[in-house]
C-alpha cells in the first residue's frame, strides 16, 4: 500500500517536528527546581542560573519597602513533612537562613508572611543572594486538609 | 445523616458489583432477563449515590460539624451558595459528587439502550459499573466522606477564600461533567471491542455523549481561565499549571476525536486510531485526577499529597492494560482497505488536525511530567515553566488554525489545484489583506502578522460557506436572507453548528494571541490624591473605605480614572481579611471592553507611610477570548440540537448490523 506508506512519511515528519519543537523548547526553557539545601549543597556551580527554588519564608526576617516595592527576607530549608496528607506548619521547626533573597518591582503576595513556604524564581550571586524575578507563595489549597489555628479536634485527629 | 450515607455508599457498591455480572452473564448468555435486572441495579445504585449526596449536602447546610467534611470545608459564616459549592470543594466530596454524576450517566445510558444496541450495550453498561466500583470503593473505604469528629468543633474552618467566588461555584460541575462523560464513548468503544461489533455503531450511539462531553470541557477551562483572571489577580487567565493542564489535555484529545470520527464514520477509515483517541481521552481525564491528588507534581496549587495517587495510578495502569490489550486482540479485524489517495483531501487535513492537537497534547504532557521524570532519569528535578509551553505551542497553534481554515472546504478524496484556487482565493485573499493592513499600521511582529492573517482566513472560509448556503437555499425556495440563514443551520445543524464553533475558536485565539503580546503593565505606589498614567488612561486614587460582616473584612480603594480629562469609570479593587480562616485575599477590578481590557489590582496598603501600591493591567482583545468561548458554546449547542432526520439514520443503524450508506447523514462540511 504505497499511498499509506506515502502518508505514513508525511505523518512521520510532523511528529518529527513537533518532537523537535518539544526538544528545543526544553533545552531553552528548562530550570532547575531544587530546595534551598539542595542549593546550597550545589552552589558553586549554579552561579548566575536562573533556579526555582522551594523554601520557607525565616520569620523575623521580611523588609517591605512600599515605594520601591522591594522585598527582601531570609529563606530556609523547610522541615521534612511528618506523614501524607499533614502539613506541619510550625514556627519551630523553620530553620536558620540560607540564602538571602530580594525582589524588586513586584507587589508583595497576599498570602506572603513568615513560615510560609515559597517558590523564589531567581539567579544566585556569588555572596548567596537570590535576585528574585518572582516569587511564588504555595497557596494553601482546598485539598490542604490541616492548619494551625483549627479545632483543636482536628489537630488531635491530625496526629 | 452519616449513617444514611454510609449505608447508601455501601449499598450502590453492592448493586454496581452486581450489575457488572449480570451484565455480562446476561449478553453472553443471552438472557434478557438477566441484562434487564442489570439495568435495574444501576438505577438503584444511582439512586443510592443520590441520597448518599443528599445526605451529605444536608448536612453541609445544617453546618453539621460533627462530619469531619463538613467541619474541614464551611463554617457557620459562610454563605449558603459556598456551602452547597463546599459540596465539591473537598477531597471526598469532589469524589462523591463525581461518582453521582457517573451513575446519574451510566442510568441515561441504560434507559437510553433499554431496547437497541443490544449486542454492546450490556458491555458498555458494565464497564461503567467497573469504573463506579473504583469510585465507590475509594469512598467506601479510603477517603470517605461521612467520617466522624471525636469532638464537635465549635465552629468550621471554612472555605479556602479563593474558592468562594461565583466561576468556583460552576467551574468544577463543569469540569467533571466533562470528564465523566467522556466515560460513556469510552465505555462503548470498549464495549463494541468486547462484543466484536467493530463497525462505527458505538461511535454513533455515542456521538451527543461526546460533544456533550467536549461541551463541557471547553466551559470548564473557560470558566477555570475565568476564575483565575477574575480571583488571582496576576493579570493572566493561564499560567500552564499542572493543574490547568489536566483540564486541558482531555479536551484537546477529545477535540481530536470528534474530527476524526468524522472520517472514519465518511470513509470507514482510522478504526483503530478513533479507538486509541477515545482511550487516551478518557485515560487522561483519570490522569488529571491522578496529578492533582496525588501530589506527584508539584503546583502553584499545590494540592498536598492526599494517599489517593496510588490508587488512581493503579487504576489508570489497570484500565489502561487492560484497553490496550483488548486492542490488540482485535487489531486485525480493525483493519480496513481503504486509503488516503492525496494529501490534497479532507481526509488529510483531518488527519494532520488530528496529529497537531494530539502533539500539543503531548507537548503538555511532557512539560508537565517533565520535573518528575528528569528527577527518575537524572536525579535532578529540572522544571519548564510557561516559557516552554508558549514556544512548543505558539506554532502548532497556527498549524492548527491554518487546518481549520481548510479542513471543512477541500474536496473529499483528492482535490485539483483548479477546485482549490477557486475555493479558497477569496478567503486567502481576506487573510493576507488583513495581515497588510496590519504590517502598514505599525505591526512588526511577525507571529501576532501571521496569525492575525490566519484568523481572517478562516472567518473568510466560514463566510464564503454560509454565503453559498444560504444563496443555493435562495435559488430553490423563496427566502429572505436571515430566514434562509435559520433555516440553513436547523437543517444542517451539525455542519454550521461546527462552522460556528470554528468562529468561537478563531476569535478567542486573536484575544489569547493580542493579549499575550501587547498586555502593558504599571506597578504604583501612590498616595491619595495622586494621578498616575497607564496608557491612554490617569488614574486617581480618591482614598479608601472599609466595610465589615461577621465572614469578612474589606478595604476597598476608589480610584477614578480619566480618559483624555474626562471621568469615565470608578473602580474599587480592594482587598478582603476572611476572618475564620484568618487569609487575606484580593478583588481586583475590571473594566472590560471589547478594545481591552483595564485591571486594577490593589496589591497592598502601607499602614505607616499611608500609601496604597496599585498593579494595573491594560489588556487588549481580551474579551474576545470569553466572547469567543461564548460562541464556542453556542455552537456546540447547535450541533448538539436533536435533528430528526439523523435519529432516524441512528435507529436505522443500530438495529440492522449492516454496512451503513453514509451520505444520508452530513458529517459536518459533506458537500
Amino acid at each position: 500500500m504505497p499511498k499509506n506508506l506515502r502518508f505514513a512519511v508525511g505523518a512521520g515528519l510532523i511528529v518529527a517536528a513537533i518532537g523537535y519543537l518539544i526538544v528545543t523548547a526544553v533545552r531553552d526553557t528548562a530550570e532547575y527546581y531544587l530546595t534551598v539545601n539542595e542549593v546550597k549543597v550545589r552552589q558553586g556551580e549554579l552561579g548566575g542560573q536562573m533556579l526555582r527554588v522551594a523554601g520557607r519564608v525565616a520569620p523575623g526576617s521580611i523588609g517591605w519597602n512600599p515605594v520601591t516595592l522591594t522585598l527582601s527576607f531570609g529563606l530556609a530549608q523547610p522541615p521534612p513533612p511528618d506523614e501524607p496528607g499533614v502539613k506541619a506548619v510550625s514556627a519551630a521547626m523553620t530553620g536558620p537562613t540560607v540564602f538571602h533573597v530580594i525582589c524588586r518591582g513586584e507587589p508583595k503576595p497576599d498570602m506572603f508572611a513568615a513560615n510560609r513556604d515559597v517558590i523564589v524564581e531567581g539567579a544566585l550571586s556569588p555572596d548567596g543572594t537570590i535576585e528574585a524575578r518572582q516569587v511564588l507563595t504555595s497557596c494553601p489549597s482546598k485539598y490542604v486538609p490541616k492548619q494551625p489555628g483549627q479545632p483543636p479536634s482536628q489537630q488531635a485527629q491530625a496526629q | 445523616m452519616s449513617l444514611i450515607g454510609q449505608l447508601a455508599l455501601a449499598l450502590a457498591l453492592v448493586l454496581a458489583a452486581y450489575s457488572i455480572i449480570a451484565n455480562v452473564v446476561g449478553a453472553r448468555a443471552s438472557i434478557p432477563s438477566l441484562t434487564s435486572s442489570a439495568r435495574h441495579a444501576l438505577w438503584a445504585m444511582c439512586a443510592m449515590v443520590t441520597v448518599a449526596v443528599g445526605a451529605l449536602l444536608t448536612s453541609l447546610l445544617h453546618s453539621d460539624f460533627s462530619l469531619e467534611y463538613v467541619a474541614s470545608y464551611t463554617s457557620y459564616s459562610l454563605p449558603t451558595i459556598y456551602k452547597i459549592t463546599a459540596l465539591w470543594g473537598g477531597q471526598q466530596g469532589s469524589l462523591l459528587f463525581w461518582t453521582w454524576l457517573l451513575t446519574i450517566f451510566t442510568s441515561i445510558v441504560a434507559f437510553q439502550n433499554r431496547r437497541r444496541n443490544l449486542e454492546i450495550a450490556p458491555y458498555a453498561l458494565a464497564v461503567l459499573a467497573g469504573l463506579a466500583i473504583f469510585f465507590l470503593g475509594m469512598l467506601n473505604f479510603v477517603t470517605r466522606p461521612f467520617d466522624l469528629l471525636a469532638v464537635i468543633p465549635n465552629d468550621g474552618q471554612d472555605l479556602n477564600p479563593l474558592l468562594q467566588n461565583y466561576w468556583m461555584a460552576i467551574h468544577p460541575p463543569s469540569l467533571y461533567t466533562g470528564y465523566v462523560s467522556a466515560s460513556v464513548p469510552f465505555a462503548f468503544g470498549a464495549a463494541a471491542l468486547m462484543a466484536g461489533r467493530l463497525d462505527d455503531s458505538w461511535i454513533r450511539s455515542t456521538r451527543r455523549w461526546a460533544i456533550f462531553s467536549w461541551f463541557f470541557l471547553t466551559l470548564g477551562n473557560m470558566f477555570g481561565a475565568r476564575w483565575a483572571y477574575e480571583v488571582l489577580g496576576w493579570g493572566g487567565y493561564w499560567a500552564w499549571d499542572p493543574v490547568e493542564n489536566a483540564a486541558f489535555m482531555p479536551w484537546l484529545v477529545m477535540t481530536a476525536y470528534l474530527h476524526s470520527v468524522m472520517i472514519q464514520e465518511r470513509k470507514d477509515m482510522l478504526k483503530v486510531w478513533n479507538l486509541v483517541l477515545i482511550g487516551m481521552a478518557f485515560g487522561l481525564t483519570l490522569f488529571g485526577t491522578f496529578i492533582t491528588r496525588s501530589g506527584v507534581i508539584s503546583s502553584v496549587h499545590s494540592f498536598t499529597q492526599s494517599g489517593l495517587g496510588p490508587y488512581f495510578l493503579t487504576f489508570l495502569i489497570t484500565v489502561t492494560v487492560l484497553y490496550t490489550g483488548l486492542l490488540l486482540s482485535r487489531v486485525k479485524q480493525l483493519r480496513t482497505p481503504a486509503e488516503f489517495e492525496s494529501y490534497l483531501s479532507r481526509e488529510a487535513a483531518f488527519l494532520f488536525n488530528n496529529l497537531v492537537l494530539v502533539g500539543i497534547a503531548f507537548a503538555v504532557f511532557w512539560g508537565t511530567l517533565f520535573p518528575v521524570l528528569s528527577e527518575a532519569v537524572r536525579g535532578v528535578k529540572i522544571t519548564v515553566g510557561p516559557p516552554f509551553f508558549d514556544k512548543v505551542n505558539a506554532p502548532l497553534a497556527l498549524a492548527l488554525i491554518f487546518l481549520m481554515g481548510v479542513g471543512p472546504l477541500i474536496a473529499w478524496r483528492r482535490s485539483s489545484f483548479d477546485s482549490l484556487a477557486k475555493t479558497f482565493a477569496a478567503p486567502a485573499l481576506f487573510g493576507i489583506t488583513t495581515g497588510g493592513c496590519a504590517f502598514i499600521a505599525g505591526l512588526r511582529e511577525w507571529y501576532v502578522l501571521t496569525a492575525l492573517s490566519l484568523a481572517a482566513f478562516v472567518i473568510g472560509t466560514i463566510v464564503v460557506e454560509f454565503r453559498r448556503g444560504v444563496s443555493a437555499r435562495r435559488h430553490m425556495v423563496a427566502e429572505s436572507v436571515p430566514a434562509a440563514m435559520v433555516n440553513l443551520i436547523a437543517k444542517n445543524n451539525r455542519r454550521y453548528g461546527g462552522y460556528v464553533i470554528h468562529l468561537g475558536v478563531v476569535l478567542a485565539f486573536t484575544g489569547i494571541v493580542a493579549s499575550a503580546f501587547f498586555k502593558t503593565e504599571v506597578k504604583k505606589s501612590v498616595k491619595q490624591g495622586d494621578t498616575f498614567q497607564v496608557g491612554a488612561y490617569d488614574l486617581e486614587y480618591l482614598g479608601l473605605e472599609t466595610s465589615e460582616t461577621p465572614h469578612v473584612e474589606t478595604v476597598r480603594a476608589r480610584v477614578e480614572v480619566r480618559l483624555n480629562g474626562k471621568p469615565i469609570a470608578m473602580m474599587e479593587p480592594a482587598k478582603l481579611f476572611y476572618k475564620r480562616l484568618q487569609q487575606p485575599a484580593t478583588a481586583v477590578a475590571i473594566r472590560s471592553t471589547p478594545a481591552a481590557d483595564l485591571y486594577v489590582v490593589l496589591a497592598g496598603i502601607d499602614d505607616q507611610s499611608g500609601l496604597a501600591t496599585f498593579q494595573v493591567f491594560l489588556t487588549p482583545l481580551v474579551f474576545w477570548l470569553w466572547a469567543g468561548g461564548l460562541i464556542m458554546a453556542l455552537g456546540t449547542v447547535i450541533v448538539m440540537w436533536p435533528n430528526v432526520r439523523e435519529r432516524a439514520v441512528i435507529a436505522a443503524a443500530v438495529r440492522a448490523p449492516a454496512p451503513f450508506e453514509d451520505d444520508v447523514q452530513a458529517v459536518p462540511g459533506g458537500d
